[in-house]
């Protein structure tokens, strides 16, 4: 790729992004991920990742969330009175995450139940508050959608990843989709890896591997 | 009067997008209301089926669910005052009741739990235990819901063996050989008690009523 900001859309510099396209998304996944590197909204993180199906499903309820409320709140940018800016980016956000919880209540009715009340609570998660008030008041609605996805991205694969390793080693197997990875029964499954404080371990070690693979922050190097 | 006028627009602004939201929001719910309604009863009646062992497909959706249910079960009422609803399990054809279910509910260790308690036709053997509606710890209380420990009720008696009604979680794994005698989950002590407490209390409830009744 000759220009590294040239959007995946339309292949042109100056695209419907503006040209920020894939920089946005390299952001949200990758640069700042939400949990990894931010460490935002890890209330829900750390309480639905006993389980990879759940994980999954909270992290495309946040994706969703996420790209709708930056597109609206995107929209709306140049009419909310800066006075009531957030109230009216939750009430946005509200909209949506109620939207998601009755859409699962009537037809994933499973999930809903295991996933109980966090869907709900995704309305007071940082990383959505956070966008839009970062991003989504500042930009374009094409690029916010972007980024709103992005981060959706970011943190349902941070999310998979803890959720996977912490029902590996807590329930010895992991389930999804009907498929089955086993570690066979010479492994005693460890509650603990269930329990908060295994969520604590997981991400903390998540953190770490990113921040090394990242290499050094050139933020933190100017300091 | 510059002011004023920025005021009434955040007014106009937070009506109008108050307005919208209500509005999405309402259709959802109106929209999604039979599903979600359908759902709620389909979970209640998988539990009383699971508790009276009446076979049915797991992955059946909830109009099969209700279908059996109607088809199978019958719903009766036991005394005047607070009357004890009885969910009789008898199958097509069949003359006599195979089995009856009642709910019970009591507070658990961080919220309500809910469940259903079958006996054979001699209202004295566990036929099944299920549990709904509980937020117990997960992987110490949580695992009341667990196929294992609700095993552990089957064919025990909710009485011992002088006839005083109550069955009884024994904690850890040791001795458990009496009648009305159930091992308990280990690190699970509270969330067990609770459970014990709210099964006697409606096997009490039951005897009362059917002493009462005359049956």
């Amino acid at each position: 790729m000759a220009n590294k900001n040239t959007c995946m859309t339309c292949g042109g510099s100056q695209g419907l992004c503006g040209g920020k396209g894939i920089a946005t998304l390299k952001d949200g996944i990758w640069t700042s991920n939400p949990l990894a590197i931010q460490v935002l909204g890890i209330c829900s993180a750390l309480a639905v990742t006993n389980k990879l199906s759940n994980s999954l499903v909270m992290g495309v309820a946040l994706m969703f969330v996420c790209v709708g409320s930056n597109l609206f709140v995107s929209l709306l940018r140049n009419h909310i009175p800066h006075r009531i800016r957030m109230i009216a980016e939750v009430a946005i956000i509200a909209t949506f995450v109620i939207l998601f919880d009755q859409f699962l209540k009537a037809y994933y009715w499973e999930m809903s139940k295991q996933l109980g009340p966090y869907v709900g609570l995704i309305i007071t998660n940082c990383i959505v508050m956070g966008r839009a008030e970062a991003f989504a008041l500042q930009n374009a609605p094409l690029v916010s959608m972007v980024d709103g996805l992005a981060n959706g991205i970011g943190y349902g694969v941070a999310l998979a990843i803890i959720g996977f390793v912490r029902e590996l080693f807590g329930s010895g197997q992991v389930v999804l989709f009907g498929m089955t990875i086993d570690l066979g029964s010479w492994y005693t499954p460890n509650q603990l890896m269930i329990l908060a404080p295994g969520a604590f371990f997981v991400f903390g070690v998540l953190i770490a591997a990113f921040n090394v693979l990242k290499g050094s922050d050139p933020e933190e190097d100017k300091k | 009067m510059n002011k004023f006028r920025q005021n009434i627009y955040t007014i106009c602004f937070a009506v109008i997008l108050g307005l919208t939201c209500a509005t999405l929001l309402t259709a959802a719910a109106e929209f999604t209301r039979p599903k979600q309604t359908e759902n709620k009863k389909a979970e209640e009646i998988k539990n009383i089926l699971a508790a009276l062992k009446v076979p049915f497909d797991a992955h059946g959706g909830p109009g099969e669910l209700i279908a059996i249910f109607e088809r199978d079960v019958i719903e009766q009422t036991l005394g005047q005052e607070d009357s004890l609803t009885l969910y009789v399990y008898q199958p097509e054809g069949s003359e006599r009741p195979v089995a009856v279910a009642v709910r019970f509910v009591g507070p658990g260790l961080w919220g309500p739990i809910k469940g259903f308690l079958a006996l054979e036709p001699d209202y004295q053997t566990i036929r099944g235990v299920t549990f709904y509606e509980q937020e117990e710890t997960p992987g110490l209380g949580g695992e009341i819901v667990t196929d294992d420990f609700r095993s552990r009720f089957e064919s025990k008696h909710i009485a011992n063996e002088q006839g005083r009604w109550g069955i009884d979680i024994v904690p850890g794994s040791g001795e458990h050989a009496g009648i009305n005698e159930i091992a308990g989950i280990s690190g699970a002590t509270m969330t067990c008690d609770k459970v014990e407490e709210m099964i006697n209390a409606v096997i009490e409830t039951l005897a009362e009523k059917r002493e009462t009744d005359g049956q």
